[in-house]
């Protein structure tokens, strides 16, 4: 990740080169155009030199022909003038051309060429001087002056057509190099301008959108920074509140603990006169258990007795059982005793009259019989309702004992229990004590609690004015981006 | 002084009754008037046999049962050295043949007895002969029964023993002849 400091840097950077290297290109096109100058300057200082040279000798054969033809020294001016400079104008041309090795070989030519075409020229003057004009056509037409001038000028020529060769291909490379220059200065220029826009385009819509990014995201932070802390500063206040609720609830609760610690006392004392108390109830229950075990006891035997009784109703049933089979057969005989008395005539008639008589009494041997069954019947039942009474009974003095045993454990453990409860009310009372102390040290703290509750509520509030400078700087911030982004 | 307990007053009672019924002579004309009857009862029906008519009563005897073209008839049992056939009588009247037949007999006849078991027996009667009357034809159910009597807590009918032992012995002799032919 490019950050804001690297992509600016590198924005002016990239273009710093691109012009550095611009500059540099046309520092050496620049060098290079001057160099070449310099030769074309030079080029043309050794064609000036090769003019002046070719001149001079030419206005010495110009004043050498019109002496000779005229005779008046008039026409000698320009003679004088060019033999006298042509030395110095060589010597020139031989110092311009120094540096260059293939000019010498033909300047060592021109050289003797030049002596005696100066004394060819100083001969046919003073010829002429002297008068001896045929003599000095004799020379011209000889034409060594003519081949002299003539090797002069192929020389001069040949030097001039090298240097003008020179000449064309410095000004070219004058002209490449004026063209280099110019279009690195150009299309370097374009380039860096089109690249510094671009990059002034590419690193502002970055910046600006991320710039506008990290600003929304400041402003919705700053938002809900404002909204937590507006809901610190409500949570502070309400904390404040319940605070203070708690502080009355504290008070309330030390009050409480007070009465129970006098309650617990109360209940301590209580629970050792109830031991007492269940102490005396454990020995009297012990002398209750004694007696109900002699009921047992007793009702046992009466059980005994009872079953005993019952035993003996259900032999006086077997004995009337046979009482009553005896009456049934006495009766049966009776009648068969008054058939047979019938079947006798007059002389049964006596004997059916006992015999019925007989009957009479079985019959009434049944229903006593009867009577006593039904009798038997009562006893049994009132024996056997004596007896399940009796036993249950039993079973009840049973589930007495048993009662009184638990009675008795009951006792013992409320004893204990009394004992533990003592124990515990105390231990009830010292930590009510303790517990008075602690909501003591508690209602300390939640005064501290309330009073940072406060502390935390201002504290809230100026997050909340912070927050909402924070919001209106990165309103500002945003408008600056997007005013940029629209620019 | 404390009053007597009932039983003893009962039992003196009792006394007093046997011996005034040994001190009164005996009266042939009142024997006559009087009417002895078995009190029994058939299938939860009252009725009543006259003591002339039967010759003796038994009961717990073993019926050994015998195959017979008379389906009423149980079986025959031992009584006094003899073998007697024994019927039954709720049966004999129409009543089921499956109901129990009981554990009373009553014989009738001298030279050839026969018994009829009785559902229960339930006592002895002594009623005057006025307190006898004829049965009409719709107060009865069958035609074994002549008589009614009336006693002192209900009606009973009077089963005529004679016609059912004559219907028992018509009845063997026509099983008798069927058998032969």
């Amino acid at each position: 990740m490019w950050t804001f400091g690297r992509r600016i840097v590198a924005g002016f950077l990239i273009p710093c080169l691109l012009l550095l290297g611009i500059g540099v290109v046309a520092y050496r096109s620049i060098g290079s155009l001057t160099s070449t100058n310099e030769l074309v300057a030079h080029t043309n200082e050794v064609l000036d030199h090769l003019f002046q040279v070719r001149s001079l000798l030419k206005d010495g054969e110009i004043g050498q022909r019109g002496y000779i033809i005229t005779g008046d020294e008039a026409f000698l001016a320009p003679y004088r003038e060019g033999t006298g400079a042509v030395a110095a104008a060589f010597k020139d041309l031989r110092q311009v051309t120094a540096g260059n090795a293939s000019y010498q070989p033909r300047l060592d030519q021109m050289q003797p060429l030049i002596t005696a075409k100066l004394a060819e020229l100083a001969q046919t003057i003073e010829l002429r001087r002297k008068g001896n004009g045929e003599e000095v056509l004799k020379i011209v037409r000889e034409g060594e002056g003519k081949r002299l001038m003539d090797e002069l000028r192929a020389l001069v020529g040949q030097l001039e057509q090298e240097e003008r060769a020179q000449l064309k291909v410095r000004t070219d490379d004058v002209a490449a190099s004026a063209n280099v220059a110019s279009s690195t200065i150009i299309f370097g220029t374009a380039f860096c301008l089109l690249f510094v826009v671009a990059t002034a385009f590419l690193i502002t819509r970055s910046l600006s959108g991320q710039i506008g990014s990290a600003v929304r995201h400041v402003q919705s932070s700053s938002a809900e920074l404002q909204s937590a802390a507006s809901q610190q500063a409500s949570g502070a206040k309400e904390s404040s509140t319940a605070m203070n609720e708690i502080n009355t609830t504290i008070s309330e609760l030390q009050a409480t603990s007070r009465q129970i610690a006098e309650s617990a006392q109360r209940v301590a004392h209580v629970a050792e006169e109830t031991s007492s108390a269940a102490r005396a109830g454990d020995q009297t229950v012990q002398k209750t258990h004694e007696s109900v075990s002699g009921i047992k006891r007793q009702v046992d035997l009466i059980v005994t007795h009872m079953l005993d009784l019952g035993k003996k109703s259900q032999q006086i049933g077997g004995i009337l059982e046979i009482i009553n089979e005896l009456a049934e057969q006495t009766n049966i005989l009776a009648i068969n005793a008054t058939i047979e008395a019938a079947g006798a005539g007059d002389a049964g008639k006596r004997f059916s009259i006992v015999a019925d008589e007989i009957r009479k009494l079985a019959d009434r041997v049944a229903g006593s019989t009867k009577e006593i069954r039904a009798l038997i019947e009562e006893i049994r039942s009132a024996v056997n309702t004596t007896v399940m009474a009796t036993e249950g009974g039993s079973k009840a003095v049973d589930l007495g004992a048993r009662q009184f045993v638990e009675v008795t454990a009951a006792l013992k453990k409320i004893t204990e229990l009394l004992g533990t409860t003592t124990q515990a009310a105390r231990e009830i009372e010292l930590s009510t004590k303790q517990q008075s102390t602690a909501v003591e040290q508690v209602n300390v703290a939640v005064s501290q609690v309330a009073k940072a509750s406060q502390e935390t509520e201002l504290s809230a509030n100026q997050t909340m004015q912070t927050a909402g400078q924070l919001a209106g700087l990165s309103r500002d911030l945003m408008r600056l981006v997007q005013a940029n982004a629209h620019a | 002084m404390s009053e007597p307990s009932p039983v003893l007053a009962q039992a003196a009672a009792l006394r007093h009754a046997f011996d005034r019924a040994r001190a009164i002579p005996i009266s042939s004309e009142a024997v006559e008037q009087i009417e002895n009857l078995l009190a029994i009862r058939l299938s939860g029906d009252a009725f009543a046999i006259r003591l002339s008519e039967i010759s003796g009563l038994a009961t717990d005897q073993k019926i050994v049962a015998f195959p017979s073209p008379i389906p009423e008839l149980l079986g025959i049992a031992g009584i006094r050295g003899r073998l007697v056939p024994v019927y039954s009588l709720a049966a004999l009247l129409g009543y089921s043949a499956n109901a129990d037949h009981g554990r009373w007999l009553a014989l009738c006849g001298a030279e050839e007895p026969v018994g009829f078991a009785i559902n229960d027996f339930e006592g002895y009667l002594r009623v005057p002969v006025g307190d006898i009357y004829v049965a009409e034809k719709r107060d009865v159910l069958s035609t074994h029964v002549s008589h009614l009597v009336r006693t002192s807590d209900t009606v009973r009918a009077v089963i005529s023993i004679p016609l059912l032992v004559e219907i028992i012995q018509r009845r063997c002799c026509d099983a008798g002849d069927s058998k032969e032919r």
